[in-house]
């Protein structure tokens, strides 16, 4: 338990906000809030592995989601099987997805990638809708069960999310203090030092890609049983790109920072909704030009992303105290001296 | 067999339009070595603009002169303002960026716009040419003509002009180029204002045969930049051929297969291709493997 002891604090605080938060804002609506920012909280720390340890790019983690959630729904309304075993499978799927595209492509870096894994969005997302025997087509599937070992209700449900949330953001805290985040590091700083210090660049972009396709799978699985209905729109490009700029915003390289971007994105987009019952002409997608915007601002100007850059102000500032502490100590005992003698 | 023909012949003309993008996305590569992701909003931007000042009650060839500039202008501004604030920063950075931007135009356009899909008029009737039992829309010669065409120029730039010799100057050895007195930055804008330019005619030629929509450039971004990579990055003739090839699969797939996969084709060719031989078929010139 590295990562609790050494995030101690703010683990303490994380814990207190998810545990109150339901509390805090009782209303219906507001947690249904929480439960879907939880389940992009878990896509985002798996695209946060991807990209801020391995140094890599997915513009299709929504495809992954979306098969996660499929896998579930399909298994469980059309073959009748418990929601349990629909939700192990929607980890395991969109993972063997990750590592067939990921084996293919984890040699490869930029560009390449990112093309790819938006061709993949882009195939899934067809491929959903054009299966119709089993993905019900673009009209999708309806009355999918929802998870009946915790309680049916919105606050269970909420519970139930925030603790995988909690599950998923040890697993990736610690495998950022282990000898994984340490090669994973290694590989963002330089491939070609990592390689010379023995780290097998391939099997650890691979692991951290299968990885990511492994936490959006059991988050999409969660989706469709939570929400019991299902088409394909959520699974496109556009909430592609909405993973990669809370991803992105938070800062890549930090997992309490894709944490706090999805917090903040989806703050963003709700605010956006209320704003477009105000204001009439923000019609079409205006949501995508604040992410756009945010995506190319935050490069020009900030690419650590906000949380390290938080991060780094604070430990400025504390720096700053202890050293002022450490002046004045030593005035006083100049002055001390001063008065001895 | 005339069917053989029909698809063949349609795969040719959206293959056409691949190559624009393709050439487009290595015109820009080989000077500034960035993948410029938004290259697919230059042909929406193209198609959407022409309809949109069209409605404005301006004449057709006007129209279209003015949404050509107005995108080529678009293409400098973000090169001078965007991509050269960033210009050292890593390739996932710049991805991130070009995404940013490509987000960003197509939320302006689909909120100027709405979500839509617009037809433009052909430039000459819709009457279909028949030749041999197949039928090929008027429209459909004009694309191919203006593909080769901005082709042939584009080849004539690079290789016979002083100027296309400063931009492959710059594309080999920028350092060296910047001693010759050959500004760098400015062949970047130059590259960037011709994608702009190529990449909004193709968007004008094509937006009769197929309606135009906000969202139009994603896909003929990425089966251009599939047909770049599948010709090898770096090398125009090679992605041109590629671009063409690509178009005439996914024809053939949508006739034979199924028309609501069509799109899905183009991708799996990528995606085979990256799997099979990562370097292009025709092979990269100046690109090494892993050196985007």
């Amino acid at each position: 338990m590295q990562a609790i002891n050494k995030w101690g604090k703010s683990f303490g605080i994380y814990l207190l906000l998810v545990i109150l938060f339901p509390f805090i804002m009782p209303d219906e609506y507001y947690r249904s809030v929480g439960i879907i920012i939880g389940l992009h909280a878990v896509v985002s720390i798996g695209l946060c592995l991807v990209m801020g340890l391995a140094g890599q790019i997915s513009l299709g983690q929504a495809a992954f989601w979306g098969i996660g959630a499929y896998t579930s729904a399909v298994l469980t309304t059309k073959y009748g099987l418990s929601p349990l075993i629909g939700l192990i499978a929607s980890g395991l799927l969109p993972g063997l997805f990750a590592f067939i595209l990921g084996r293919a492509i984890a040699g490869l870096q930029g560009y390449y990638l990112a093309m790819a894994t938006l061709a993949f969005g882009y195939i899934v997302q067809i491929g959903i809708n054009e299966w119709e025997p089993v993905t019900g087509g673009a009209s999708g599937m309806i009355s999918i069960p929802p998870i009946p070992f915790f309680g049916e209700s919105e606050l269970s449900m909420y519970y139930l999310i925030w603790g995988v949330v909690t599950c998923v953001l040890l697993f990736s805290l610690n495998l950022l203090h282990s000898r994984v985040g340490r090669a994973f590091r290694a590989i963002h700083k330089g491939e070609i030092a990592a390689t010379s210090m023995g780290i097998d660049v391939r099997k650890f972009k691979l692991n951290a890609f299968v990885i990511s396709g492994m936490f959006a799978g059991i988050s999409g699985g969660l989706y469709a049983h939570y929400m019991g209905i299902l088409d394909p729109q959520p699974f496109g490009l556009h909430d592609s790109i909405k993973f990669l700029t809370m991803v992105v915003i938070g800062g890549m390289t930090s997992i309490w920072g894709a944490l706090a971007g999805t917090v903040l994105i989806n703050s963003i987009s709700e605010g956006l909704v209320m704003l477009s019952e105000v204001i009439p002409g923000l019609q079409g997608d205006f949501d995508t030009i604040v992410f756009g915007a945010i995506l190319m601002l935050i490069i020009m100007f900030m690419p650590e992303g906000i949380v390290p850059c938080i991060r780094a102000a604070y430990e400025k500032a504390a720096a700053k105290r202890a050293k002022a502490k450490q002046v004045q100590k030593q005035s006083e005992q100049v002055v001390e001296r001063k008065a001895a003698t | 067999m005339t069917e053989l023909l029909q698809y063949v012949a349609n795969g040719l003309v959206s293959g056409g339009i691949y190559a624009i993008v393709a050439v487009g996305f290595i015109t820009i590569y080989s000077v500034s070595k960035v993948i410029n992701l938004a290259q697919g909003e230059f042909l929406m931007l193209g198609g959407m603009m022409t309809v949109a000042l069209i409605g404005m009650n301006i004449p057709y060839g006007e129209a279209a002169l003015l949404a050509i500039a107005a995108v080529t202008l678009i293409g400098v501004l973000m090169q001078k303002y965007v991509i050269a604030y960033v210009k050292n920063s890593n390739p996932i950075s710049l991805i991130i960026l070009t995404i940013g931007i490509s987000t960003l135009i197509r939320g302006i356009a689909s909120t100027a716009w709405g979500k839509d899909a617009f037809a433009l008029a052909p430039i000459t009737s819709n009457e279909p040419i028949s030749f041999a039992g197949v039928n090929i829309a008027q429209q459909s010669v004009w694309i191919l003509l203006s593909v080769l065409i901005i082709l042939f120029l584009l080849w004539f730039l690079m290789e016979k002009t002083i100027l296309g010799k400063k931009i492959n100057a710059c594309s080999i050895n920028p350092m060296a180029a910047r001693l010759m007195g050959i500004s760098p930055a400015k062949m970047s804008m130059l590259a960037f204002a011709i994608s702009g330019a190529t990449g909004a005619i193709a968007g004008i030629v094509i937006a009769p045969l197929n309606v135009t929509s906000y969202d139009v450039g994603v896909l003929l971004g990425i089966k251009g930049f599939s047909a770049a990579i599948l010709g090898g990055l770096g090398n125009p003739l090679g992605a041109t051929a590629a671009a063409f090839l690509l178009g005439i699969v996914e024809s053939l797939g949508a006739g034979y297969v199924s028309s609501g996969m069509k799109d899905a084709f183009a991708f799996l060719v990528l995606i085979g291709v990256l799997l099979i031989k990562p370097s292009g078929i025709f092979g990269e010139r100046s690109v090494g493997k892993g050196g985007l």
